[in-house]
């Protein structure tokens, strides 16, 4: 049973620090903010799961650290943002593992979605300075893929139908998250 | 009625014409099947009569029940009775099964759909088409195996209740077991649906042995070069497209 933890900012900008010391879960929903986080695995074995989900409206950047302090660590950083407007977003996201931790793993997956003009930037890092470690990134930024959006209109639903349920599974991308902790960022999907 | 009228089509940005002057009239309750060789304009036909963004008609017409589709946007055709098949249904991450099935279901009913017997009806249709009730809840398409998006595909179709069935190459990826489970059910549908019609593309005999169509057309240079019964489909597979008469072989 992992530990779970619900961060919810709105127009704000916050430093985050984290010691995992033991499997933990970090859900982590953003409206117009940006902010730091830092996080380190100081536990032999430990695993993390983050996913931060983001709704931005003018000009921010979000910075994540994740560092393995100790060898078998295993994270999984999933970043996901919605640029609504024409401003910019950036995020700088590091995966990090000394040369005294073995066996870890560090994967990151981030995507921004460019709603109209915006400009929209992701620096996806991962500084490995151990052979035996298993660490993978991806990066995209763009609209909504056509297909899906064909599938679904070929099915009835409308343009405005089918990206309302893009969006949402875009920004609510784990099937544990509990809706009831995040009623906020919730209605703030259906402004968009 | 689906009728399609000297139907010319290509790539948007593109002058190769990959259907040319491309007649068909399906009537209630017809099956037709379209066989051809690779390249040839079969899937294009499933996407152009659909409205997909990357095809453009450049002249011709179809119409449903004596009226143009063209004008009409995806969401519009479909709601209008028309359903296709996809030969490679696409993965969308993050939306559920049950959740996107329930959205279209509603869109297409203009009916309010009750959560509680939708998830009941849904089970009971997915034991009917061989997949197992814990993909109801999972993202639509994804980590599904390639006879599993097919299953899926007529899932789809027994819920939406479409009465223009487009089946593009449903057989390609289904094992012999999977093929004769998603006849079954496309079978039993068009029996308790009489004026549905269905236009089967393939390129195999098998899937029509089930599904028994009134004409066979061979589709080669973007339009029918022959039209012919089941008897057809069973003559391309002993000779190949090369043996049968009246069909160009430049």
């Amino acid at each position: 049973m992992s530990k779970t933890i619900y961060v919810f900012n709105r127009d704000e900008e916050k430093e985050y620090h984290y010691n995992i010391t033991e499997d933990t879960v970090i859900y982590h929903f953003s409206i117009n903010s940006g902010g730091k986080v830092d996080i380190h695995l100081v536990t032999e074995g430990v695993s993390l799961y983050y996913y931060y989900n983001n709704i931005n409206y003018s000009e921010h950047t979000f910075m994540i650290d994740v560092v393995h302090d100790k060898s078998h660590t295993h994270s999984e950083v999933f970043n996901h943002g919605v640029n609504v407007g024409s401003d910019s977003l950036t995020y700088y996201v590091n995966g990090i593992v000394p040369k005294t931790s073995f066996k870890c793993i560090c994967n990151q997956e981030n995507q921004i979605l460019n709603l109209k003009d915006g400009k929209s930037t992701i620096w996806p890092n991962l500084l490995i300075d151990n052979y035996d470690v298993d660490s993978n990134h991806g990066a995209y930024i763009g609209k909504f893929n056509e297909e899906k959006i064909f599938y679904m209109m070929s099915r009835g639903l409308s343009y405005e139908e089918a990206n309302r349920l893009l969006l949402n599974g875009f920004l609510l991308n784990s099937d544990s998250i509990d809706l009831n902790q995040i009623s906020d960022f919730v209605e703030e999907i259906e402004k968009i | 009625m689906l009728e399609i009228k000297n139907l010319s089509g290509s790539i948007v940005d593109s002058d190769i014409q990959i259907l040319e002057d491309f007649s068909l009239t399906v009537k209630e309750g017809e099956v037709h099947a379209i066989m051809g060789p690779n390249g040839t304009g079969k899937s294009t036909l499933a996407k152009i009569i659909m409205g997909h963004y990357l095809y453009k008609v450049t002249s011709g017409d179809i119409l449903l029940d004596g009226e143009s589709i063209l004008h009409l946007s995806v969401d519009e055709r479909a709601k209008k009775g028309l359903f296709l098949c996809m030969q490679d249904p696409t993965v969308i991450e993050g939306v559920s099964n049950s959740e996107f099935l329930r959205t279209a279901r509603s869109t297409i009913s203009s009916e309010k759909v009750n959560l509680y017997s939708f998830i009941k009806e849904m089970e009971t249709g997915m034991k009917e088409v061989g997949l197992d009730s814990s993909m109801l809840h999972r993202s639509l398409n994804q980590g599904f195996s390639g006879g599993e998006k097919k299953k899926n595909e007529i899932l789809q179709m027994k819920f939406l209740k479409p009465r223009i069935i487009i089946l593009d190459e449903l057989d390609s990826g289904l094992d012999v077991d999977s093929l004769k489970i998603v006849c079954k059910n496309i079978k039993n549908y068009m029996k308790e649906n009489k004026k549905a019609s269905l236009l089967i593309i393939t390129h195999y005999p098998r899937i029509l042995e089930y599904l028994k169509p009134d004409y066979v057309h061979i589709l080669k240079d973007g339009k029918i070069q022959k039209s012919g019964d089941l008897s057809l489909a069973f003559e391309i597979e002993k000779t190949g497209y090369t043996g049968i008469k009246d069909v160009s072989h430049e």
